[in-house]
């Protein structure tokens, strides 16, 4: 019977253990410098944090990163086409009424840029987007002294919650262009909500209705552990 | 002389028990790990959709009615000529063609087509709209059944095969680390 346990298997086995610590050694040098690189090599970032916005606050929020494009982040799509588009503003109003995309188109457009925050922490800088103002749409509507809450409501039963507030904010809008084109099916075409305020989950791709309610009521995300209001700035992303 | 009666060796029904759960979880395994790590990277790509844009341009000028400049851009990019699902007349300039996945957002003015579609990624798609439980009702259910199912296997694999050292042995030390990975990036994180 063979001694496995033989010098030249001993000497064959340290080989072997060397070896694999050299690899495992160069393998780990590898990705620590592609990571250094990674985060080192980001100019956007870099020069983002060293602005900051008209209300004082730092151009990027914490823990955000800086890309070039704004990305998708999935979702269940709606019907992309116009003519398929009603739009009803309802709720705590005198006068609800519906949209459809003709008449998105018709209402006084406004132009926005504005900086988008992704809770997964991804910041895209300076996007311009065009729509229609949730002020313009509660204004038209008529909202009641009770109304404290925005909920916008998306395809597939999709809802977000904003306070009153920060819906009718100068910067918020339905919009149906995104820098200089009609938005793009992976964003919402034909049109959603955009509040650039909160973290990007509070503006529904697909917007379906805008319902004013006089108390809150946490949306999709907000029952599933993500943060009721969203502030990026506060790093509101979880419960 | 009564016969002895043997000990219940509870290993091997262990063992089966085991062996026969993991059969059970492969597939549901495969659609959870898989879209688990695709929706995890959901920052660095869209895991239910290829998304795709492309430029392309058409003969100018397209007839006037939208019906007929529809059917001359589909003409003119070799689609098929049913393909259009709706036309919209965005502004007198822009025709939206909408096709099955993609739309043509057409310039009328410079026969400018800007195609962008989304194909969906079958078998991922369909997993994450599972992990998601985006179908509710039943599969609730199933899912809730897989979770305890994994609990299960979790518990039984602890127990299976005897350690030289019982549980304190290997085992237990995989165990603690296991244990400690989530309970330290809590700690290290600030925890939610």
């Amino acid at each position: 019977m063979t001694d496995i346990r033989s010098p030249s298997s001993d000497l064959l086995r340290a080989i072997s253990r060397r070896d694999f610590i050299q690899r495992a050694a160069t393998g780990t040098v590898i990705t620590a410098l592609g990571g250094g690189y990674y985060f080192l090599n980001d100019r956007l970032t870099r020069e983002a944090q060293a602005q900051t916005r008209a209300d004082g606050r730092p151009r990027v929020p914490p823990g955000q990163r800086v890309i070039e494009a704004l990305r998708p982040m999935g979702g269940t799509p709606g019907s992309p086409n116009p003519s398929e588009f009603r739009l009803r503003i309802s709720g705590e109003v005198e006068r609800p009424f519906e949209l459809d995309f003709a008449g998105l188109l018709a209402l006084p457009q406004t132009d926005v840029v504005a900086d988008v925050h992704c809770v997964t922490a991804w910041s895209c800088l300076d996007a311009r987007w065009r729509g229609v103002l949730i002020r313009d749409l509660a204004e038209k509507a008529g909202v009641k002294k009770s109304a404290r809450h925005v909920i916008f409501e998306a395809a597939h039963g999709y809802t977000a919650n904003v306070r009153l507030e920060e819906a009718l904010a100068p910067d918020v809008l339905v919009a149906h262009r995104l820098d200089g084109r009609a938005l793009a099916r992976p964003h919402g075409a034909p049109a959603r909500a955009v509040v650039p305020s909160l973290y990007f989950w509070k503006s529904p791709k697909w917007l379906t209705g805008i319902r004013f309610t006089s108390r809150d009521q946490p949306g999709y995300w907000e029952v599933r552990g993500y943060n009721n209001h969203a502030d990026p700035w506060l790093e509101e992303r979880y419960a | 002389m009564p016969e002895p009666t043997r000990a219940w060796r509870w290993r091997p029904w262990l063992r089966a028990l085991h062996r026969d759960l993991g059969y059970l979880a492969v597939g549901l395994t495969f659609v959870y790990a898989l879209s688990g790590l695709a929706v995890n990277h959901i920052a660095d790509w869209d895991p239910n959709f290829d998304n795709y844009e492309r430029e392309l341009r058409v003969a100018t000028p397209l007839p006037a009615e939208d019906a007929a400049a529809a059917a001359y851009v589909l003409k003119e990019l070799s689609l098929e000529a049913g393909s259009a699902r709706d036309v919209y007349r965005v502004d007198a300039a822009e025709l939206q063609i909408q096709l099955e996945e993609a739309t043509l957002h057409v310039r009328t003015d410079t026969g400018e087509v800007r195609e962008e579609g989304q194909r969906p990624r079958l078998l991922l798609r369909i997993a994450n709209w599972l992990h998601l439980n985006r179908g509710k009702k039943a599969w609730t259910y199933a899912a809730d059944a897989y979770a305890a199912g994994l609990l299960v296997l979790a518990t039984t694999g602890i127990f299976m095969l005897p350690g030289r050292k019982g549980l304190l042995g290997r085992g237990a030390l995989l165990v603690a680390i296991g244990v400690a990975l989530p309970v330290l990036y809590v700690t290290l994180s600030g925890g939610p």
